[in-house]
């Protein structure tokens, strides 16, 4: 079955198409409980992972509390009970506790084998002041998954949209590299593979953890100078692949600061719930009314 | 965590089904898991994909590492969840571990020189080749000088114990790590007065504590109230890891956060206040507050009651301490003409104004439970730090923070202990004989020690404090049996540090390598590297071997936590290359030395004690974790309190122990390697608090907090000498001579209690200096590089990273041409790179943004720094509001880099700062003998 997916979803060449397919998350759930959906559905049959969602960690009990990461994976897991369409993932970075320690940004290259030049999730550093009164915040940038994503209705080939779960997502094999969702996302968040490498020195042989398959949309793609995603726009998908496993993103565990929050908006027992809707949460560039889910706590 | 790979599944799930009620039902089933034998784990992890639970090193955090494992292939690195330090987390250094292990960067055969030191060329050889290379020489060294003619120094502290035990069977005292040459000023006072070594906040969380119901369970609440950091900046150093996560929550759960530090740290970006101190100024802040605080107390006023008298439980000598600190306070500073330790003195000195000063005694005396912390970059760099860190171990004692919930623990007291036979330590108690003098005396090889017999001898802890001279000078000690022998240093073996670069002034460490005799030989005939980096110091080195990464090789880390907590650095991967791990390298040099006819080298203390790389660490396991019961709660209520606790924790949790009411001692089952892996990697004793009360864990003579460091006490009916110092003054009285660290301070000896100098290099506090005032108006310190340090900048990953105003992409555009450690050593291939203006981040000079424009420069500019001996170094000032006027920070290792093994940052060299160009040579701390890194005074001159 997924081998058969593999070959449609290459195939599929109209935004229509994508549509049903990608809609049918209560269809696929019926085939494949509770984990795979969607394009994922390869994660099944991937190789080297596991089937089914990861076994929970055995985190001892918590007296004064619970570590956060017990709760979020909770959380992942009950939201994967749903069908896709009934979940709605969101992020809570916490500004206070960001330390701008950068795990976040050097985590997701890691796991998303991504090149030079690309960071899905940056922070942004910003200083104010004058001496001896000055503030510096960090900002972790991610995609922010719009609610309405502007990135989506400029592709002419319609090869990026949002999931029903809310994940705004990129078909390597479609997208055509013209850029025009980089110049229409407000938030700077989609970056253009230009083929770098870090062994790129002419002629230099790719590092060993680069020749790996990218674990991105399950797709397990092996990055080559000539085909994609080199060519394509790239973007922060929450880790999907991880997500659908019941794994957190890759920003959220490594986090030093313990200042990202991941789950689903829908579910009002989530951590994301409880946090996103604190009196001093905020969204990026709120007025354009692209309705972020990623929330920043101030 | 979260994903469980196939190989490591089998032996989860199992374990996962039969700790599902915790650790007390993981102990009712004992050590009844099926074990793999190395051979089918090894087998196993060959296979497909993996998940190894191991501990970093890509800084001396050693952090507990998740490593997953592609076809063979670290794929990516997570936090191990199972360890509390880090729970979970990891910094960008952790995560780029991959890209270290398989950098062109890395060392990959064994190699020895061909053309002159300095010169980068080299020859691949064999291993055989290569040992039998170094073992002849060291014969032949230990033959002609004895072998306190070698040094073997772990530059850094983790995985040293087989060349410790390697090189204290062949006879040198000189083993030395990091730990030694770091920042001793700063851990002085806690070593002092408690026996341990570094005081941090009570902020690792979870901590694993004993109910009243008799369960275990985790406990995520902070307590703490408030935190002062005194030159610390853990948000960068990220070496105590829990530091990051724990300031931030004890924050958002009610705690108050001050940030002292001449720079806006990262720390001091989410501090509630930060406090821009003039450098070198600590011991006067602490001073100041001590003296307020005594002066103010008032022990029937709830708002001034700011000592705990219950400290006098568990201390001594506060009395005296107290005496001989408020004997200055009648006596004027001579720069200031103000009355020592007054708020006015120290407003004028640390450039802070008295009413803040005030605020900042009132405010640590007041709220309760706090933290003093302070940390490397400050006070570890200063000539007169260890003032700095008795005042604020005092402060922490007299305020009742020490051991309290929430407040100030000194983790080298409470973290587990490892090692044990491993360290080699019996070696050095074996007796020798030298002819001094013409004269045969006997003594122990420890007695031998070039610091602690010879010019320091309150160098403890191995420290090797006056290396690169003693290279060029050789050795005369001047204490112990062996008074007057001369010897040279003949012998240098570097592993894992870079000295040229990080250890003192690297001019003066270029002349100590490059320094030869009138035949024309090198004065130190054996340079050694062992890395698996190619950094500064191994183009100076004769022979040079690979070593394996941290993901290939098997160790343990103790680290920092504020309760015992012990994890494996397993085999993630086979060693790359021809390198081999430190156990191998040095059964394998131990065997070559044997087969040469040393007779101090012999099978039975090698390959026939410790077969394989497990039993020889399982030995060090023996000694875990080692403290004692301890403390509120009790760890283990159903075991004898006070004793010493060995084993395993699910063997003394069900009580499945032996007690020794002699040594008072509980033996559990030993910790193995075997049980590690079975448990994620980790084993965790319970946390208590009020561990000083009755003993506890103290390590000093009295068991009790010591504020008099030279005394006597009688015991059946003799007098006997006791405290720290006293040891280091009997040597000096027995040998009639005065250490010249301390003479050059006018003092005899040790002082028994409190003392004062002033740092050197400071025209702002040190009268000697101030005529320095307007030519050199700049002082000099260091920082550190977020994540990348010494030996990881070619890390791509992280080369990119800016870090605070100290590493940002300031370069212009070059075209660089690889360069990899090949069989010639570094050989460029051709290939070339563009890297275009602004995309990689250098070392940078932060600066001032109005001084900066009161000298016409502006961010970008290329200048040249001088100090007042003619050392210099050149940078591009970074101007911004984030630091004080009239201060300089460069990145500590961070610029000067002129290994080509530094990858692409290499290529910045001559337009990045290198701190330690600038550093005297001659400056050395008094007390241990520590260089003074952070007292540097500079002017500055545009060249660019």
């Amino acid at each position: 079955m997924a081998q058969e997916t593999q070959t449609r979803i290459r195939a599929l060449a109209t935004r229509r198409a994508f549509l049903t397919r990608f809609a049918s998350g209560i269809f696929a759930s019926l085939i494949v409980p509770a984990v795979a959906s969607g394009v994922l559905d390869q994660v099944e049959a991937a190789p080297q992972e596991g089937a089914g969602p990861a076994p929970m960690p055995e985190l001892p009990e918590g007296m004064n509390g619970q570590h956060p990461i017990e709760r979020m994976l909770q959380d992942l897991q009950r939201a994967l009970q749903k069908p896709v369409d009934q979940r709605r993932w969101a992020m809570v970075i916490d500004l206070r506790k960001c330390v701008g320690c950068y795990a976040c940004t050097v985590a997701c290259i890691a796991e998303n084998k991504l090149p030079p030049g690309i960071a899905y999730r940056p922070v942004i550093t910003e200083t104010r002041g004058t001496y001896p009164n000055v503030s510096r915040r960090f900002i972790p940038r991610p995609c922010m998954q719009c609610e309405n994503p502007p990135c989506v209705p400029v592709c002419p080939v319609r090869a990026t949209w949002k999931r029903p779960d809310g994940i705004v997502v990129i078909n390597y094999d479609q997208c055509i590299g013209c850029r025009y969702c980089i110049t229409a996302c407000p938030y700077a968040a989609r970056s253009f593979d230009s083929g770098y490498f870090y062994s790129d020195f002419e002629g230099g042989l790719p590092q060993p953890y680069e020749s790996l398959p990218s674990p991105e949309y399950g797709e397990n793609r092996v990055r080559r100078k000539d085909t994609s995603p080199v060519g394509n726009v790239r973007k922060c998908h929450f880790c999907l692949h991880r997500i659908e496993r019941g794994q957190l993103p890759a920003c959220v565990l490594s986090c030093m600061g313990r200042a990202t929050y991941f789950g689903d908006l829908n579910d009002p027992q989530s951590l994301v719930s409880e946090l996103a809707s604190r009196p001093n949460a905020f969204r990026l560039k709120e007025e354009l009314g692209t309705e972020p889910k990623v929330f920043y706590l101030v | 965590m979260i994903a469980t790979r196939k190989v490591s599944r089998r032996d989860f799930l199992k374990i996962a089904g039969a700790s599902a009620g915790g650790l007390a039902a993981m102990a009712a089933l004992g050590s009844g898991f099926r074990t793999l034998s190395a051979h089918e784990a090894q087998q196993q992890q060959e296979a497909g994909s993996r998940v190894v639970y191991t501990a970093c090193v890509m800084c001396p955090a050693e952090c507990g590492l998740e490593v997953h494992v592609e076809n063979g292939v670290v794929s990516r690195i997570y936090g191990n969840i199972h360890v509390p330090y880090n729970s979970g987390t990891v910094c960008a250094k952790g995560i780029s571990g991959l890209q270290l292990v398989y950098s062109v960067n890395r060392i990959k055969y064994p190699m020895i020189r061909v053309g002159e030191r300095g010169e980068g060329r080299f020859k691949r050889v064999t291993w055989e080749e290569a040992l039998d290379y170094i073992a002849t020489k060291l014969i032949e060294i230990k033959q002609k000088y004895g072998p306190e003619s070698v040094i073997m120094d772990c530059g850094d502290v983790t995985d040293r114990d087989p060349y410790y035990y390697l090189f204290r069977a062949f006879g040198t005292p000189h083993t030395v790590e990091h730990g030694s040459i770091c920042d001793t000023p700063r851990r002085h006072g806690p070593k002092l007065m408690f026996g341990g070594k570094r005081i941090e906040p009570d902020i690792m969380r979870p901590v694993l504590v004993r109910q009243p119901d008799g369960s275990l369970k985790n406990d995520y609440s902070y307590r703490t109230r408030l935190i002062i950091y005194v030159g610390w900046n853990p948000f960068t150093a990220t070496r105590i890891n829990y530091e990051s996560r724990g300031t931030v929550e004890a924050r958002l759960a009610g705690a108050r956060i001050i940030v002292i530090d001449p720079a806006f740290s990262n720390t001091a970006t989410k501090a509630d206040r930060w406090i821009p101190i003039r450098p070198g100024t600590d011991a006067d802040l602490f001073a100041a507050m001590l003296r307020y605080i005594l002066e103010n107390h008032r022990d029937d006023d709830p708002f001034r009651r700011y000592i705990d008298w219950s400290f006098k439980e568990y201390s001594q000598g506060w009395e005296e301490f107290e005496a001989a600190f408020r004997s200055w306070w009648d006596k004027k500073d001579p720069l200031n003409g103000l009355p020592y330790f007054s708020l006015e003195w120290a407003a004028d000195r640390t450039g802070i104004d008295a009413a803040t000063i005030a605020e900042l005694a009132h405010t640590f005396g007041i709220t309760k439970p706090a933290a003093l912390v302070w940390g490397m970059n400050g006070i570890g760099h200063h000539y007169n730090g260890y003032v700095a860190s008795i005042l604020g171990t005092a402060l922490n004692v007299i305020t009742g923070n020490m051991e309290v919930p929430g407040g100030a623990i000194d983790t080298e007291l409470v973290k587990s202990s490892k090692g044990g036979k491993t360290s080699g330590g019996d070696f050095l108690k074996r007796e020798v004989t030298r002819i001094v003098n013409g004269r045969e005396v006997k003594g122990k090889i420890e007695e031998l020690h070039m610091d602690g017999y010879g010019d320091w001898p309150a160098a403890w802890d191995d420290v090797v404090g006056d290396y690169p001279r003693r290279f060029i000078e050789g050795v005369t000690l001047r204490y112990g049996p062996f008074r007057g022998h001369h010897y040279p240093i003949k012998a240098y073996f570097i592993r894992t540090g870079n000295p040229v670069i990080t250890g003192s002034n690297t001019q003066k460490w270029i002349e100590a390598l490059t320094a030869k005799d009138e035949s024309g030989n090198y004065k130190v005939e054996l340079v050694v590297y062992i890395d698996t980096v190619f950094l500064e110091t191994g183009l100076y080195a004769d022979v040079i071997l690979p070593e394996a990464s941290s993901l290939e090789r098997m160790s343990l880390s103790d680290i920092y936590p504020v309760h015992p907590v012990l994890y494996l650095r397993d085999f993630v991967i086979r060693p790359l290359y021809e390198s081999k791990t430190p156990y191998e390298i040095c059964w394998a040099l131990a065997r070559k030395l044997y087969e040469k006819g040393d007779p101090d080298i012999q099978p039975k203390d090698f390959w026939e004690k410790y077969p394989t790389e497990e039993d020889f660490w399982n030995e060090a396991l023996k000694v875990a974790p080692g403290r004692p019961n301890t403390g509120e709660p009790l760890p283990y209520p159903n075991l004898p309190k006070g004793y010493k606790l060995l084993g395993t924790p699910d063997s003394l949790e069900a009580g499945r122990v032996q007690i020794d009411d002699e040594k008072k001692e509980i033996r559990g089952e030993p910790l193995t390697v075997q049980w590690l892996r079975e448990h994620h990697g980790v084993a965790i004793w319970p946390m208590s608090w009020k561990r000083f009360h009755g003993g506890g864990v103290l390590q000093t003579d009295s068991k009790k907090v010591e504020f008099v460091w030279d005394y006597t006490v009688e015991k059946d009916g003799k007098i006997e000498r006791k405290g720290r110092y006293s040891k280091y003054n009997k040597l000096i009285e027995e040998a009639g001579e005065t250490p010249p660290g301390i003479a050059r301070l006018g003092w005899q000896k040790y002082p028994a209690t409190f003392y004062w100098f002033e740092t050197r290099w400071n025209p702002y506090t040190n009268p000697d200096y101030a005529k320095y005032r307007e030519e050199y108006p700049f002082q000099v310190i260091s920082g550190r590089v977020h994540h990348a340090m010494s030996g990881t900048q070619m890390v791509d990953w992280l080369g990119r990273l800016p870090t605070e105003d100290l590493w940002a992409p300031l370069n212009d555009e070059r075209i660089v041409e690889e360069v990899i450690i090949g069989e010639n050593g570094p050989t460029p291939t051709g290939r070339r790179v563009r890297i275009p203006r602004g995309t990689w981040s250098i070392g940078v000079i932060q600066m001032n943004r109005a001084d900066g424009e009161r000298l016409g420069l502006k961010t970008g500019d290329l200048v040249e720094l001088e100090t007042p001996q003619g050392f210099k170094t050149r940078g591009k000032v970074y101007l911004v509001e984030t630091i004080r006027p009239g201060v300089l920070r460069v990145p500590l290792g961070g610029g000067g880099r002129f290994s080509p093994g530094l990858g692409k940052t290499y290529v910045f060299h001559d337009i990045t700062p290198n701190h330690n160009a600038l550093v005297d040579p001659e400056n050395l701390s008094p007390i241990m003998g520590q260089p003074a890194y952070g007292d540097v005074i500079v002017k500055i001159r545009k060249i660019g």
